[in-house]
């Protein structure tokens, strides 16, 4: 099952092209993984596949209207002056609270749960970030640089859980300087022209 | 024609019966407040444009506009002092087309402030564009709101379907100096806007094979 | 919607600068004027009005600097463009809890003083209503001036939205004097529901664009 095409892709800022005509698609239970060197737009890219930035040309075509997407970026949306605790139930109702607190242990983030995330360290601060991503069921994930700053048993538990999702049928996106140890297509973005392989 | 419409009122049009030779300073202020507004509405037009059918010129339009904009509504508002220290005694006064000429010289600077404060153009020119459409509804707000004050300026004196109120001798050199004032604006505004739409386009190949 | 209106009151309740602040710096204002001038206590009847429509101004604009910038710098905006696909409602929430838990305290801060200087008893609700409606239209109004801006600071807001915000102070100033005479105020008042419900309507339509400009 597809879950989302893009056709002829082409981005610029301030007349400056980034990529131009890049075209590739996303089945269910199929991973993605764009690299790239810095400043070549993976970034950017995933922003368009969100349909949060709008390409200069080309399109975009989710087959589901509403496609639910999980997303982390560099940026955590946790809020930090609110304890870890706090942030979760912002964001879940009662019964992905349940799930989100399983996670929350695994993490090892129970003992810090209620002080304020602001003091937590960025590694803690980005397993708070993921937790979103694992708690909320989604048919796409899109991670922009998930592995930075994880230790290696939080990458392996990572890893695990992406697989685990892609065999559900799941889709995924991702950009990783570290090798995410998963099956996936590689998209190349470091030349111009770049075409998945 | 500028030259035209300011020498003969300076020097031939004859002195109001009133005010005396103060008066001259119309032929700079009443065309620098007609202008202040009218080059708004175009670029509201512009943001319109810019806004609805995605047009990238009415945003480079709007961003060679403002400043001349600003510049003249400045104008007007400072000959309109110097005027007023002669005529009313003060420079200053918080009437009602004084104050709602003064908001609309904050709103040209708050456009171009906005401009200048973004890196990515294209997004700075849109949010420009939003600020200036709901700043056109703001105009007659503005002018209906500060109406509730007593104002102090003399009504309206030229009117388009009547007779006027202004002498002839006075008013054909008072319209020549808006029509002249406005030729130099828009020539103005064609230079501006050619320079930055080459700043911005300047990657384009039209550009390279063109010039 | 009741999702976010529930955050966003928690989220304001949680930041005790921002919600606090704007209370209390009204109250300095309304104590510290009169300490300032050496006038008597008649003349400062006259006008103490202006001082606390002037400081209303003041307050709703500290109180609404900030309402978007940290949702725009930790990435809310991101995951709640995906949930929701735009920011209407986020917009109309956040609006709306400001509202709620700064703008009527304000008002009532202003109402209480207002009392306290020569105004009747009788019109406290009259100047409770009068100044928690024009707060409305004032938030709404700085709410875009701070969407345009963002994260670029109290220049560029005030800049944007000072204009728009003064013919509500216009407005404010006609309608204290229609207190003060005691008539037309009916009048002004369902003029001002008026234009306040048809801004809660329109204006995070509009913000909502600036927002989706911002993060694009």
């Amino acid at each position: 099952m597809k879950l989302l095409s893009a056709q002829n892709i082409t981005y610029s800022i301030n007349e400056n092209k980034l990529f131009h005509n890049l075209s590739f698609e996303i089945n269910a239970g199929e991973g993605l993984h764009i690299k790239g060197g810095n400043g070549s737009g993976k970034s950017t890219l995933l922003r368009i596949i969100m349909g949060i930035t709008s390409p200069s040309k080309g399109l975009i075509e989710t087959y589901d209207q509403d496609l639910n997407i999980s997303y982390l970026g560099h940026k955590n949306a946790i809020k930090n002056y609110l304890s870890p605790l706090e942030n979760l139930k912002l964001l879940f109702n009662d019964a992905e609270l349940k799930i989100a607190l399983k996670w929350l242990g695994k993490f090892g983030l129970l003992d810090v749960q209620d002080e304020l995330t602001a003091g937590l360290s960025f590694g803690q601060q980005k397993k708070l970030a993921l937790i979103r991503v694992f708690t909320k069921s989604s048919e796409l994930i899109v991670l922009d640089e998930p592995l930075v700053g994880l230790d290696k048993t939080t990458a392996e538990l990572f890893s695990g859980f992406l697989i685990q999702k892609l065999s559900e049928g799941v889709g995924l996106i991702l950009t990783s300087h570290i090798d995410p140890m998963i099956n996936c297509k590689v998209l190349n973005l470091g030349g111009k022209n770049a075409e998945a392989s | 024609m500028l030259m035209l419409g300011w020498t003969w009122g300076l020097l031939f049009a004859p002195q109001d019966a009133v005010q005396g030779n103060s008066y001259r300073i119309i032929f700079l202020h009443v065309p620098s407040v007609i202008f202040a507004e009218l080059i708004y509405f175009f670029m509201a037009v512009c943001a319109l444009m810019h806004l609805v059918w995605r047009v990238k010129l009415g945003a480079y339009l709007i961003k060679s506009a403002a400043p001349i904009g600003a510049m003249i509504t400045f104008i007007g508002l400072l000959s309109g002092s110097i005027w007023g220290i002669p005529t009313w005694g003060t420079w200053w006064q918080w009437d009602a087309r004084i104050t709602s000429t003064l908001i609309l010289f904050i709103m040209y600077l708050g456009i171009l402030t906005l401009h200048g404060s973004f890196s990515n153009l294209e997004k700075a020119d849109r949010l420009m564009s939003i600020l200036v459409v709901i700043g056109v509804v703001n105009i007659p707000i503005i002018k209906k709101s500060v109406d509730w004050w007593s104002t102090l300026h003399q009504p309206a004196s030229i009117s388009v379907s009547g007779g006027s109120s202004i002498d002839p001798s006075m008013l054909y050199p008072l319209l020549i100096s808006v029509i002249g004032l406005g030729f130099t604006l828009i020539s103005l505004g064609i230079l501006s806007s050619r320079s930055y739409i080459f700043i911005r386009e300047k990657n384009k190949r039209w550009i390279s094979e063109n010039v | 919607m009741l999702r976010l209106v529930k955050a966003e009151s928690f989220k304001l309740s949680k930041k005790l600068k921002s919600w606090l602040g704007p209370l209390l710096i009204m109250v300095l204002v309304l104590i510290a004027f009169p300490l300032s001038i050496d006038i008597s206590q008649f003349d400062l009847d006259k006008f103490y009005f202006s001082i606390i429509i002037v400081s209303l101004l003041m307050t709703s604009f500290v109180a609404t600097e900030g309402m978007f910038e940290e949702d725009f710098e930790d990435g809310s905006l991101e995951q709640e463009f995906l949930i929701e696909k735009d920011f209407y409602k986020l917009v109309l929430s956040k609006i709306f809890v400001y509202v709620c838990l700064i703008g009527i305290p304000i008002a009532f801060i202003g109402a209480l003083f207002s009392f306290a200087n020569g105004v009747a008893i009788g019109s406290f609700a009259k100047v409770f209503l009068l100044l928690s409606l024009s707060n409305l239209l004032l938030f709404n109004l700085f709410a875009f001036g701070n969407a345009l801006s963002i994260n670029k600071g109290a220049m560029l807001g005030v800049l944007s939205s000072l204009p728009l915000a003064l013919p509500v102070i216009i407005l404010l100033g006609t309608a204290v004097r229609s207190i003060q005479f005691g008539d037309g105020f009916a009048a002004i008042i369902t003029l001002m529901i008026g234009v306040g419900l048809v801004m809660s309507a329109i204006m995070p339509l509009i913000i909502s664009a600036a927002l989706k400009t911002h993060i694009d």
